[in-house]
């Protein structure tokens, strides 16, 4: 978060579900190019709303959210989607009965008019993720909850984006899942050079991999900083502070 | 009385209406499929469809273009779905999903008493046909209506292309991948509001396909979708919710069963058939004989 020039910024955005009723309450953060963000926090603290309005799934009534400079606030997914953002869901975001190739046709809609370019994106997903290329006829819904959750990566990485929301990816996983998806996420920034913005409550785990911290709590930042600066014993005095008030 | 003649005849032509039912079907179970909502106005849709084809056929092309009729009537249902979609479901769709379908069930319910009200301001309480020009044909020894004739094949070219659409196209692998995920399509930039317009249009395009088609058959008034309609529900109950294999097999089941009521036990009680069917599958099998599980488009 140290950069100039950040890719995404996030100021002071207000977003609710029902008017009124404000979830994120005047949150701010920036993403630099490349960059790796862990947003962690109580349950209810406004994580996955914020995922879920940086890529237009709710649109914020206060505040702004801008790309590279551009302002992307309010925008429609589709939309933030062109401009080299992607996001891979709490939830498992494949369709169980199409096969896993055209899973991944999906994810490259975007690419669709380029056959050439869309080719070779395939060729390199399949390269980095060889276990989707030899079960590419089966269907999605027979993998197992890491390889699904390895297309749903895959299949975010397909368009190369700017920046990857990645919304708590190892929850309901066995924990030697749960280091393969940390890994996958790595291995994704690498072969695309995209920043990463992860929502996680795997606190441990997660902070062994970014290079910043946010804390939240009530729909704002409550900590802010390098990872170096989150040490197990603060995070825990925080979460502390942040559930007796 | 149960000669193979007539058991022939039966079949046929219980397979045959029951594709025409199933286009109906299909568009109530396709439509749900992609947007999570029922168009309770389906059969209005069908009506206007069949009162394109009757005032194509008999005031502008003739009975020998009623083939051309049928496609402008389909086209004409199609775009009024994208209409109705853009002025009246869009907005709904919009805003945060609580209630969205119980929005859509008000909203098409009012769009149902208003198209049947306009209908019937238009045209009165007369029932009129398009007629048909076309002859009797032989379907082997057998006879059969040429309007029925032409009608089912056009509803089997319609499917056929609705298939290949579905399975081999960008836009289709949309719709496929919608109706089991919108966010999932999100997140990989599809308009998602765009494909349920598009569905939505297709669907009741289906309807007024089937309206047109059956014109001749079933006649043209402002209440002539109500009973297809019902028959539509029927197939959705029997074929399962979502389930377009399954719209198809329970389309030809009910064909099947009502064309073997009628003709073996009593035809004053045909619409009844269908409705013992559905309960025993009620009973037997809640979800429908291909339920959730064989949901695919």
């Amino acid at each position: 978060m140290t950069a100039a020039q950040p890719l995404l910024t996030v100021d002071d955005i207000h977003a609710a579900y029902q008017p009124g009723v404000d979830i994120l309450q005047g949150m701010s953060l920036t993403v630099a190019p490349g960059g790796f963000v862990l947003v962690i926090g109580p349950n209810g603290a406004g994580k996955s709303t914020l995922l879920k309005s940086v890529f237009g799934l709710l649109s914020p009534h206060r505040g702004k959210i801008e790309l590279g400079g551009q302002p992307i606030g309010g925008m429609a997914p589709h939309e933030i989607k062109r401009l080299g953002v992607s996001y891979v869901p709490q939830e498992l975001n494949t369709f169980p009965h199409l096969t896993i190739e055209e899973n991944l046709n999906v994810g490259g809609w975007t690419l669709r008019h380029d056959k050439a370019r869309l080719k070779e994106r395939f060729e390199r997903i399949y390269e980095i993720f060889p276990a989707l290329a030899g079960r590419k006829r089966d269907k999605a819904g027979s993998l197992s909850g890491g390889q699904g959750r390895m297309l749903s990566v895959a299949r975010e990485m397909i368009t190369e984006p700017r920046l990857m929301l990645v919304d708590e990816p190892t929850v309901g996983l066995a924990p030697n899942l749960a280091d393969q998806v940390y890994e996958l996420l790595q291995i994704a920034r690498k072969a695309t050079s995209a920043a990463i913005l992860l929502v996680d409550q795997n606190v441990s785990d997660a902070l062994r991999h970014t290079e910043d911290v946010v804390m939240m709590n009530l729909g704002k930042v409550k900590a802010a900083g390098p990872v170096s600066e989150f040490g197990e014993a603060r995070v825990h005095a925080l979460v502390q502070e942040c559930l007796l008030g | 009385m149960f000669s193979t003649e007539l058991v022939a005849q039966t079949a046929i032509s219980g397979v045959m209406i029951g594709v025409l039912y199933a286009l109906m079907a299909l568009g109530i179970t396709f439509i749900y499929s992609i947007m999570r909502m029922i168009n309770w106005a389906m059969g209005e849709f069908y009506m206007i469809g069949s009162y394109l084809q009757f005032m194509l056929v008999a005031w502008v092309l003739g009975p020998d273009l009623w083939w051309l009729a049928i496609l402008i009537s389909t086209a004409g249902v199609f775009l009024l779905g994208l209409v109705v979609q853009w002025g009246l479901i869009k907005p709904i769709f919009k805003k945060p999903p609580e209630m969205r379908d119980d929005y859509a069930t008000v909203v098409t319910l009012a769009l149902l008493l208003f198209l049947r009200s306009i209908a019937t301001g238009l045209a009165g309480p007369n029932q009129f046909t398009p007629g048909s020009t076309l002859p009797i044909m032989m379907i082997g020894p057998m006879p059969m209506a040429g309007a029925r004739v032409a009608a089912f094949v056009f509803a089997l070219a319609a499917l056929g292309i609705f298939w290949a659409v579905l399975r081999y196209t960008w836009y289709g692998l949309a719709l496929r991948a919608a109706s089991q995920s919108r966010v999932g399509v999100q997140t990989a930039g599809i308009d998602v509001l765009s494909v349920d317009r598009v569905a939505f249009g297709i669907g009741v395009a289906l309807a007024g396909l089937a309206g047109a088609l059956l014109a001749p058959v079933f006649l043209v008034f402002p209440t002539n979708g109500m009973i297809t309609t019902v028959k539509g529900f029927e197939i959705v109950v029997i074929g399962g919710l979502g389930s377009i294999p399954g719209a198809l097999i329970a389309g030809i089941l009910l064909g099947l069963i009502e064309s073997f009521g009628a003709a073996f036990i009593d035809s004053a009680y045909q619409n009844i058939y269908g409705f013992l069917l559905v309960l025993a599958i009620l009973v037997l099998r809640p979800t429908g004989l291909f339920g959730e599980r064989g949901r695919e488009a």
